[in-house]
């Protein structure tokens, strides 16, 4: 990626975030939004998070990108975060399991 | 519960500060992590080292930076930055709920409360709705230059260990498990385990997109499964409100 197409995807993500966090607080103060959009909102940190998930799996190299080590990885991770809620020791298990299983096979 | 009650609160403006660091630094503990991760991709990123690095001044949100650097090797310009808008959305739910408190501060604080407005801070000042104006605003802007200040420090620690780091400890999948984690301490109910299995499922599929597409695509289906169960859910629950009566 150049600087100049990183330094603008940079500044638009900034400007979008900044919007996002800012567009009711500065301009709309007192209208609240309607009930049909807070509620499809809150499902909008699942959804996004799972996708980019697979993305970042797949690496930008589609199905072929995903390996059964980082998929076990993240399967560990998943259950230790379900049981502990704590998301260091997710982090640590996933690693751990990472290492683990690349050290077998 | 205004401006005009100064008199009313008799606590100092540092006693203020010092009792929102003391509220605000436990919630960090649990960033700090994600912000070592971050700076590794950052190291890792197809960007400049300089522009990615950036992103904590200019964007300031964890799961927009950490999308924005590691995608910048496959994406384009426009579904990176519609991928951080969607992943951004979630601060619009932060800012509709804070927004009445925002209502009778100066204006400056207006402009610029909503810069530092990570999931923390929301956290941590959405239960104090009930502070005096000026008492919730010095409480807000502590601990929002706190997190601002800790977590670009955090940063900067990870560039400067994951430069260091040999590839061979894969530490390009501490990310994805980071994500992983991130989904399931956010599920807080059934429709939201929907919309995670749809989006990254519909994700899975449309991987061959052009443009990292899928994760559009993905997360557009994961938002309206979570949204259809949510409504089928309660739709359900009226139901069985209902035939409760007629017993």
């Amino acid at each position: 990626m150049s600087s100049f197409a990183a330094i603008a995807a940079v500044l638009s993500v900034g400007m979008i975030t900044y919007a996002s966090r800012a567009g009711l607080i500065v301009f709309l103060a007192d209208r609240p939004l309607p009930a049909n959009i807070t509620r499809a909102l809150r499902y909008v940190g699942p959804a996004v998070l799972s996708a980019l998930t697979v993305n970042l799996v797949a690496g930008g190299q589609g199905i072929d990108g995903v390996e059964f080590v980082e998929v076990a990885a993240i399967g560990v991770a998943v259950v230790i975060t379900a049981v502990t809620r704590n998301l260091i020791a997710a982090l640590a298990a996933g690693m751990t399991a990472l290492w683990l299983l690349l050290w077998l096979f | 519960m205004s401006d005009h009650d100064h008199s009313s609160h008799d606590q100092t403006g540092r006693d203020i500060t010092r009792a929102a660091l003391r509220a605000a630094i436990p919630l960090f503990i649990p960033a700090i992590p994600f912000g070592l991760v971050l700076g590794v991709a950052i190291t890792n990123s197809a960007m400049p080292t300089t522009v990615a690095w950036s992103t904590n001044i200019a964007v300031f949100a964890g799961a927009a930076q950490l999308a924005t650097v590691s995608l910048a090797a496959t994406a384009t310009w426009l579904t990176l930055v519609a991928t951080a808008a969607v992943i951004n959305l979630r601060h619009v739910m932060y800012s509709a709920a804070l927004s009445p408190r925002f209502n009778d501060q100066p204006r400056w604080f207006r402009w610029v409360g909503p810069f530092f407005l990570i999931d923390q801070l929301f956290a941590l000042m959405s239960v104090r709705i009930d502070m005096p104006g000026p008492v919730w605003r010095r409480c807000y802007l502590s601990a929002g230059i706190f997190y601002f200040s800790s977590w670009t420090t955090v940063v900067t620690l990870g560039m400067l260990a994951g430069s260091s780091i040999p590839t061979e400890w894969r530490l390009d999948v501490a990310p994805a498990i980071m994500f992983a984690g991130l989904i399931v301490m956010g599920l807080a109910n059934r429709p939201g385990i929907v919309a995670a299995i749809v989006g990254a499922a519909v994700c899975l599929l449309a991987l061959d997109a052009p443009n990292n597409g899928g994760v559009l695509v993905g997360a557009i289906s994961g938002v309206s499964a979570g949204y259809l169960a949510d409504v089928a859910e309660s739709r359900r629950a009226e139901q069985r409100a209902a035939t409760a009566r007629h017993r």
